[in-house]
């Protein structure tokens, strides 16, 4: 079949900055679409990880979706108005020692 | 917590789950088909969503008609539940819902586990960087999202599934940088294509990516690997270890590595079914007759969870499965002629065999020590091989001693290469034990009465 026509697109917000996504789209897909592959840090050697497996079974691809921490962004979808928030700010030291 | 009843369960939604379902439903019995996803098809027959669909159209129309004969068939059809744990011969079944956390139970007569596979990954130094994935990711992206993994793609590991996704990334406009096969199977031996000329569709298949490829001018580079990612914040650049001895390497934007599929068999292994060492003596698969049946008698299994043979394979032995359970639930029913579905599974199963030859997985000898095998706990095989080491330490004391396998993903990315690194005995693939819950539920979901957020 070829494309009718190209997909509806919806707003969404990453980590405070506003973008465009096509409706249906997983969130993992827009963040890579974007560029922005480290989406937090591993808590035991504060690393920063990305996207690895794509069908929730890594969790390496957890952010806060609509406030809600550690979602699969591989499992969910992009709709109007979500607020995605990636982790790759630096470790506390505390998480350290 | 909510308490539902069926006839049988069918534990996945995929190919083998769906045909069993179909099967089992124009049989007359009550079906309920669960499915962690919030679609039906598995992973080959994943579906766009509603919105790409009418952009882009249906990716897979095959895996659509058959669902939509699934539920015309009455099927009670649960998306969004995974199963956590269950007990009693698989007569019990503890669901959580994805979205809510709200527990469930439902109580069958027979069960059916058709949960398929995970992609097999081997680690190498720098496989823990952002934009190393597996290839199935870079085709979930390309297929499902139209988004390509990169522009500069480089495509590496083992096995026939790098052909189709290396065709889907050229689809989305990317560029493949390499791709490289560690074996040489694009040559094989004459025995191996009189196997292959027997399954003349999968073939076909096989010869029209290669000839996508061709047009497009990527070549196969076979004998070679991946020796090493590099990169600061993310993957910039890979090691390729050649033929000859030679290493070269190239700029890249992502890197997409794998090795064939693993079964996923944490429920009937759960429920202590009998298993054995699946070819690549690196898993232990449920024990089945020629209909799915384990040693667990109520319980049957079908698909790649049983044993990697494909979308094909799992289709025919879904439908297998559903006819024994019929037999056992519905005897009044007239018998079904099975000789042509039994004749096409062993016919499948050779192939598959074919293609464990053909693929054969490297050693994980030559895994550096400083390389991290469990992503989760940033655990070394270094690490892992000292505490292998101290004498008393088997694959559950080294679990213990090192904390490998007890992050998130329960060891479902390491538990073959933390098995493989302390193994003493060849001829047994250890792994490690399946527990409940089988998948990951919000904690807060385990306390009866108590919201989750």
């Amino acid at each position: 079949m070829s494309p009718n026509s190209l997909p509806e697109t919806v707003t969404v917000t990453i980590d405070g900055t506003p973008g465009e996504a096509w409706a249906g789209q997983s969130v993992t897909a827009v963040l890579v679409a974007a560029g922005i592959w480290p989406l937090r840090r591993n808590p035991v050697n504060g690393q920063l990880r990305g996207p690895f497996c794509g069908m929730g079974v890594c969790l390496e691809c957890e952010v806060t979706i609509n406030g809600r921490p550690g979602s699969r962004s591989c499992t969910a979808h992009v709709a109007e108005g979500m607020d995605i928030r990636t982790h790759t700010e630096p470790l506390p030291t505390a998480a350290h020692g | 917590m909510a308490e539902s009843e069926a006839d049988v369960a069918v534990i996945g939604g995929g190919p083998a789950g769906l045909h069993a379902a179909l099967v089992l439903a124009r049989g007359g019995l009550s079906v309920v088909l669960l499915d962690e996803s919030d679609t039906l098809g598995g992973q080959y027959y994943k579906r766009r969503t509603d919105q790409l669909t009418a952009a882009f159209g249906d990716f897979r129309p095959r895996g659509t008609e058959l669902i939509h004969r699934v539920r015309a068939a009455g099927v009670v059809v649960r998306t969004g539940t995974l199963v956590w744990g269950a007990e009693d011969a698989g007569r019990t079944l503890f669901t959580s819902d994805v979205r809510t956390g709200a527990l469930g139970r439902i109580t069958t007569r027979a069960t059916l586990a058709a949960t398929g596979a995970y992609e097999r990954s081997l680690p190498f130094p720098g496989w823990t960087l952002p934009g190393v994935v597996t290839p199935g990711f870079a085709l979930h992206l390309a297929t499902m999202d139209r988004v390509p993994v990169g522009q500069r793609v480089v495509l590496a590991g083992t096995g026939p599934f790098l052909l189709p996704v290396a065709c889907a990334l050229l689809e989305v406009g990317a560029r493949i940088e390499a791709l490289v096969e560690l074996n040489h199977p694009y040559r094989p031996s004459t025995s191996a294509i009189g196997g292959a000329l027997r399954q003349p569709a999968r073939l076909a298949e096989a010869a029209r990516y290669l000839l996508t490829l061709a047009r497009h001018g990527v070549g196969v580079e076979q004998g070679a690997r991946v020796l090493a990612a590099h990169g600061d914040t993310q993957v910039t650049a890979v090691d390729i270890g050649q033929e000859d001895g030679g290493v070269r390497q190239l700029e890249t934007d992502a890197l997409c590595v794998g090795f064939g599929f693993r079964p996923s068999t944490e429920l009937p292994r759960l429920l202590g079914c009998d298993t054995r060492a699946d070819p690549t003596g690196t898993e232990q698969l449920p024990v089945v007759d020629a209909d799915g049946a384990t040693s667990v008698d109520g319980l049957y299994v079908a698909g790649d969870c049983a044993g990697i043979a494909g979308v094909h394979a799992a289709g025919v032995r879904g439908q297998l499965a559903a006819h024994a359970i019929l037999r056992r639930l519905a005897p009044e029913r007239a018998p079904v002629r099975l000789s042509g579905l039994r004749r096409r599974a062993r016919a499948l199963d050779r192939f598959a065999e074919l293609a464990d030859r053909l693929y054969p997985l490297p050693t994980t000898a030559d895994i550096p020590d400083a390389t991290q095998v469990c992503r989760c706990e940033g655990v070394s095989a270094g690490e892992i091989r000292e505490a292998a080491a101290t004498g008393w330490n088997d694959l559950h004391g080294t679990k213990a001693a090192t904390r490998a396998g007890m992050g998130p993903c329960q060891g479902r990315e390491c538990g073959h290469i933390v098995a493989a690194l302390t193994g003493r005995n060849e001829s047994w693939a250890e792994c490690f034990a399946a527990r409940m819950p089988i998948r990951p539920l919000p904690m807060a979901a385990t306390v009866e009465g108590q919201d989750v957020p």
